[in-house]
């Protein structure tokens, strides 16, 4: 007899809020209790098995993957209520993830081959895409039709045969054994026996026992493992509790805590007598062989003619390209596209070109705007082809460093679509592969600080209005960090999670750190397969409603498939719209497409250099226009460096501040080895780029530029200090052996180790330059135009719709108020290109039958007034509201006083009209005769609204979100001026290192990561002359991050800097809240209007996409 | 005295045990009226730990040595673990010593033995 044993029933946090182990802990324990396999057997799905197949065969174990499904009943045929009730089983909880959830009986299924993992995939894909709405759960012929190379096991106490004995139901129990063995091949099927040491266990087993041999099935041992440790069985109370959306003892209300990860010895404990059952743990290991294939590819078939191949059909694309981008072609666009064709053709990947090139020409053939990002722009096939639009030779740009034939790796060729037309482009893949070929690519949502403490407070049955005091004013940190966050974070001096009481809260959130929560969506993944694509994954419904893959976009890559990112830019939208409006305007003849400008404009990086970058794509965040300032952009290198400057790894390298020194001679630029000087002449001798490193490899070392990018890699990658030795040198016996001096290879092996962590892949950065530049040129040349799409495309960027408005105004552009008389939904640019009306989309309670309306209606005859603008768009009360306290209706209609009635007015009359209107259906203009009640006096009689300032200015900000009036601080000029309170616009006057004093309501707080470890945040106001960004470093944080935190307009006292070197910045001293209040006192509400919360992290950009943007993030 | 020679003459006795519907746990007693033929005891104890066999050999009550002749069950608690005041965490054994049987359990959080109960 054996003493091993094996697990084959285990649950991880991939069974969504019903497992309290990681991948990894499960993977670990199993190797430190010498197991030879583990199996994986997550409830509805194999989320996590590519993972967890992964790591145990890279820790030597074998894996073996499994699901535990939910089944209809077996032993009674029809449903279970017909059954009198001393006859019904009980019901278990409902299992799984989302519209994966099944309810039934369990059943365990382990995958012993490759065909019974295509058969798990499919019998997991068609129970969970049949229904989007009804509870997956596996037919009885669906699991007898695809059962071949599946062993399958009774299941827990909730499955069939359990369940029955259970209920003393012995016929039942019978019944449904033997049912579910005939599913499945001779040998395949077993009672699986638990002893979970409750006082009914040994009855259990016995009885089963006593079933299995009276149907002659075999007996297998398991412990249901739901986490790894011994005392996992609180976090997992926890989460089953919060996954159900019950108080804790949860679902299961469980006698014990007994489901943790045994070993061999106290399995063979428990089954002390029944050794047969563990021993058939060893044996069914043995037989589950499961081999994936991992690091081959599987391409989708593109369109190739017949008589061609795919090479042959590329190539000829390729030339043709090649010639219409290269003109005159060159000896080296000729001699690099030979270069490429060739190790293309040599890693097999034409079709994989011809794919993305096919959906991308859709996209263009469409009129639909896109671009190609990534590394894909360091290769001039994709510009050939149309991918991209950065030209690779004339950047210096690195085949090598996107397609490495020393390493066959899948391409990933990213491209970005305008938004609001991507759904276009995703029909076309449905339509041109095939549904059944095509799936989303899931994303797995983890656990922050934030959705521990929420999680581990609602399992507690803590009321929603403590819950939500856990988990406000938590920053963005990993929830292992938050007994640091809550002893040391200022925004969290007063925290609730403070209190002693909470400690437990505290303890259990910090053990679901990083815990799979659900699975989502990626925004812009596709996987397209050749086969079906149920038989390479399961697919389920995401909430969204689209089919989406149970693998998220690593195990895609894993298994060798094709995952393409179809991602939205809104920035494209707006580029898109702006030009549409400006050549209704101008004519299509006078506006060009900014694509195919040559970016040498002087207007255009004049705008630049001034830091005049609100609304330009990846160069507006207050940290570029410091940099803008710093740098001062003369050419397209400059763009492109300046997006690659300000990214986290220069950041954290600090190279900004010597490439500036360099840029404008305070440093004198040097190199090492004169090998240098070329590769490092556009960026003063500072690896800034990942290309670069690989050119400086070729140079000094000799290494081709395939071993260059290995070399990079290596050094990137996490590694250990005697693999960096090694790696080391390598390189220095290699530039030896070409006659380097030691001294000087050693040096440039340090400026090399020092970068390549945090160089920045220039094609990226090229490949959005193009964008940028377009942005910048429609900012120089059709301002108004911009902004206003900017505003149609909302949210994007860096900056809230408000700035955006603010800063059209600073241009000279009057931003004129939205109304019902004048409005359409969305922003609309005068004739004359001077000004912006104000879209109704914006105001709340709008709704799209609305915004549609008005604008109709308008076009019949204007609205004379609010009875008039009631009957003939049938508005509800709320929008109605919304629109009067906005001044949309301001001015309609007479009163008796000869004047339009007053906002208050007509607030007062708008329910009286409602009444009458619902009442007689359509009324009249009798009903103009209804006399508005009491109202208070007009506070400013002088305006048509009768509204004071301050009023007008505060519902601006909370039903629209903009400031239209004027600013906010505007109104507090005397106040500000008392205090001595120096403008955004003043502040480039002064004089370095001078005291000033600022105030700005909040636009943005950031608290990116520092090389130092060292918390400092930068914080973005906004005052009525512009934009200020102050600095807190950590010492002033400390005293008053709570305040910003809180808080949403500031008085700020610090020091100004102001120099080349630097930028523009005041770094705060001291920063206390400012209720801003109009000359009356009446205080304005920014509540609303501005946003206030945690400092995040240093994220998104003016178009970023999506899933970078700030919104995601707070998501 | 040794009641059974060999596991397979304990094995009958036990299942008799087990399937004999008279036989409730002392543990779940909640009231002396209750009790019928068993008792609730829940006292301190001492035991003597087989450490080869992972269970207590023998345990002390009331001055008096208990030899336990067999482990009928063995069983876990762990309830309300989220409530400090509340919470109740023991690894239960019942066994057959003196010709009774006696429910004692290892109290995990105050690290003590105690007899829960005594079935006639």
């Amino acid at each position: 007899m054996s003493d091993g044993f094996v697990h084959l029933h285990v649950h991880s946090h991939f069974s969504f809020m019903d497992g309290a182990s990681s991948l990894d802990a499960l993977v670990a324990r199993a190797v430190e209790f010498g197991m030879p396999a583990l199996a994986l057997t997550d409830h509805q799905g194999l989320y996590g098995a590519l993972r967890f197949y992964r790591l145990a065969q890279d820790a030597g174990l074998r894996p073996i993957l499994g699901a535990e499904v939910t089944v209809e009943a077996v032993g009674h045929r029809g449903v279970e209520s017909d059954l009198p009730p001393a006859q019904r089983l009980e019901s278990s909880p409902g299992v799984g993830f989302g519209r994966a959830a099944g309810r039934g009986f369990h059943l365990t299924l382990l995958v012993k081959n490759r065909l019974g993992y295509q058969n798990l995939c499919q019998l997991l894909s068609s129970t969970h895409v049949r229904s989007a709405h009804e509870p997956s759960t596996v037919t009885y012929e669906d699991l007898a039709r695809l059962s071949e190379g599946l062993i399958g096991l009774s299941g827990c106490s909730a499955g069939e045969v359990g369940a029955s004995v259970l209920a003393r139901q012995p016929a039942r129990a019978r019944t449904a054994a033997s049912r579910l063995a005939q599913c499945f091949a001779h040998g395949d099927f077993y009672i699986e026996l638990m002893h979970l040491l409750t006082p009914g266990s040994p009855r259990y087993i016995s009885s089963l026992v006593a079933l299995a041999d009276d149907l002659d099935l075999p007996v297998v041992a398991t412990n249901d493992v739901h986490y790894v440790e011994r005392d996992g069985f609180r976090v997992h109370d926890v989460l089953a509790s919060a996954g159900a959306k019950m108080h804790l003892p949860g679902p299961y209300d469980r006698e014990n805590g007994e489901l943790w990860l045994k070993t061999a010895t106290e399995m063979r404990t428990l089954f002390a007598g029944l050794e047969r059952a563990c021993d058939a743990t060893l044996e069914i290991a043995e037989r589950c062989e499961l081999d994936l294939g991992l690091g081959e590819f599987h391409f989708p078939s593109a369109d190739i003619p017949r008589g061609e191949t795919s090479y042959s059909v590329l190539s000829k694309l390729a030339w043709r390209g090649v010639e219409e981008r290269y003109r005159p072609m060159t000896p080296e666009a000729v001699g690099r596209l030979q270069h490429e064709l060739a190790v293309i053709q040599d890693l097999g990947f034409p079709e994989y070109f011809l794919v993305v090139r096919e959906i991308v020409e859709f996209a263009k053939s469409q009129g639909i705007r896109c671009s190609g990002r990534g590394s894909a722009g360091d290769s001039i096939v994709t510009y050939a082809l149309g991918i991209t639009d950065a030209d690779p030779i004339r950047h210096d740009l690195l085949f090598e460093r996107f397609l490495n034939p020393a390493r066959r790796q899948m391409p990933d060729i990213d491209v970005d679509f305008d938004s609001r037309r991507r759904d276009e482009v995703i029909d076309f893949i449905y339509k041109r592969f095939g549904s059944e070929h095509v799936a989303m690519v899931a994303t797995v949502n983890t656990m922050t600080a934030r959705s521990a403490v929420r999680t581990v407070a609602r399992a507690f049955g803590y009321p929603i209005s403590e819950v939500n005091a856990f988990s406000r004013h938590l920053p963005w940190v990993g929830a292992r960090k938050l007994p640091e966050v809550l002893e040391s974070y200022p925004e969290c001096r007063s925290h609730p999670l403070r209190d002693p009481e909470h400690a437990l809260v505290v303890e259990l959130a910090q053990e679901l750190d990083s815990c799979p929560m659900h699975l989502g969506t990626h925004l812009g993944g596709f996987i397209i397969t050749r086969e079906a694509i149920d038989t390479w994954m399961p697919l389920q419904w995401a909430a969204k409603g689209v089919v989406v893959s149970q693998y998220d976009k690593d195990d895609v890559e894993a298994l060798g498939l094709v995952k393409m990112d179809i991602l939205g830019l809104r920035t494209h939208s707006a580029i898109s719209d702006a030009i549409e409006i400006a050549r209704d305007r101008v004519g299509a003849e006078n506006v060009p497409e900014p694509f195919d400008l040559e970016p040498d404009d002087p207007a255009v990086y004049d705008l630049l250099s001034r830091a005049d970058t609100v609304g330009m794509f990846q160069l507006e965040s207050s940290g570029q226009r410091n940099l803008s300032q710093r740098l001062k952009a003369s050419e397209f290198e400059d763009i492109i460096a300046q997006i690659s400057l300000f990214r986290p790894g220069p950041l954290e390298a600090e190279m900004i501040t010597p490439f500036i020194r360099r840029r404008h001679g305070v440093e004198s630029v040097s190199v090492p080895h004169p090998g240098m000087v070329r590769p490092l002449r556009d960026t003063y001798g500072i690896i800034v780029y990942q290309e670069q490193v690989l050119l400086v490899a070729k140079a000094v070392a000799g290494f081709d530029l395939a071993e260059a990018d290995s070399l990079r890699r290596a050094m990137t990658k996490g590694r250990s200090r005697q693999e960096m030795q090694n790696i080391r040198e390598h390189f220095l016996d290699r530039a030896v052996e070409r006659g380097v001096e030691l001294g000087v290879a050693q040096e440039v092996f340090r400026q090399l180790e020092g970068f390549a962590a945090y160089g920045f892949n220039k094609a990226h950065a090229a490949c959005f330059a193009v964008v940028s530049y377009a942005t910048a040129w429609l900012k120089t040349y059709y301002p108004a135009e911009l902004a206003a799409s900017i505003m149609n495309n909302e949210p994007m960027g860096f900056y809230s719709p408000r700035h955006i408005l603010n800063d059209a105004r600073a241009h000279d552009i009057e931003i004129r108020a939205p109304h019902v008389n004048e409005s359409r939904a969305r922003y609309t640019v005068t004739s004359d290109g001077s000004g912006i009306r104000v879209g109704l989309k914006d105001a709340h309670e709008m709704t799209a039958r609305l915004l549609e309306t008005i604008p109709r209606e308008r076009e019949i005859r204007e609205f004379k007034d609010l009875a008039d603008f009631l009957r003939r768009t049938q508005a509800s009360a709320p929008a109605t509201q919304s629109l009067i306290r906005i001044g949309a209706l301001d001015g309609l209609g007479v009163t008796d006083m000869g004047r339009p009635p007053t906002r208050d007015e007509m607030l007062v009359l708008l329910p009286e009209l409602k009444s009458v209107l619902s009442r007689e259906g359509i009324a009249g203009d009798d009903v103009l005769v209804l006399a508005p009640g009491p109202v208070r006096e007009p506070e400013d009689p002088g305006h048509v609204s009768g509204w004071s300032t301050a009023r007008r200015l505060s519902a601006e900000l909370e039903y629209l979100g903009l400031t239209l009036t004027c600013h906010p601080l505007a109104l507090a000029e005397q106040d500000l001026q008392a205090r001595g309170v120096i403008s955004a616009r003043e502040l480039s006057g002064m004089r370095d290192g001078s005291r000033v004093t600022v105030c700005g309501v909040r636009e943005r707080a950031q608290t990116p990561r520092t090389r130092s470890g060292k918390r400092t945040c930068f914080l973005t106001l906004e005052d009525s002359t512009g934009l200020l960004d102050v600095v807190v470093f950590e010492d002033a944080l400390k005293r008053y991050g709570d305040v910003i935190v809180k808080h949403r307009s500031y008085l700020i006292k610090g020091k100004l800097q102001n120099n080349t070197e630097r930028g523009l910045a005041i770094v705060a001293d001291t920063i206390e809240p400012y209720i801003i209040r109009a000359k009356g006192g009446d205080p304005v509400r920014l509540r609303r209007g501005v946003a206030s919360g945690p400092m995040g992290p240093s994220l998104g950009g003016a178009g970023a996409p999506e899933e970078e943007s700030w919104v995601a993030a707070e998501k | 005295m040794e009641l059974f020679r060999s596991v397979d003459g304990r094995l009958p006795v036990v299942l008799e045990l087990l399937r004999s519907p008279w036989i409730v746990r002392a543990s779940d007693i909640a009231r002396p009226e209750d009790a019928g033929a068993g008792k609730r005891i829940d006292e301190i104890i001492a035991i003597a730990w087989d450490s080869r066999r992972c269970c207590p050999s023998a345990f002390e009550w009331r001055s008096r040595t208990y030899r336990i002749d067999a482990i009928v069950q063995t069983w876990a608690v762990e309830r309300r673990w989220w409530e400090p005041g509340r919470r109740v965490s023991r690894r239960c054994w019942r066994v057959l010593a003196r010709g009774g049987t006696y429910d004692i359990a290892f109290d995990r959080l105050e690290g003590t033995w105690a007899l829960l109960g005594v079935l006639d």
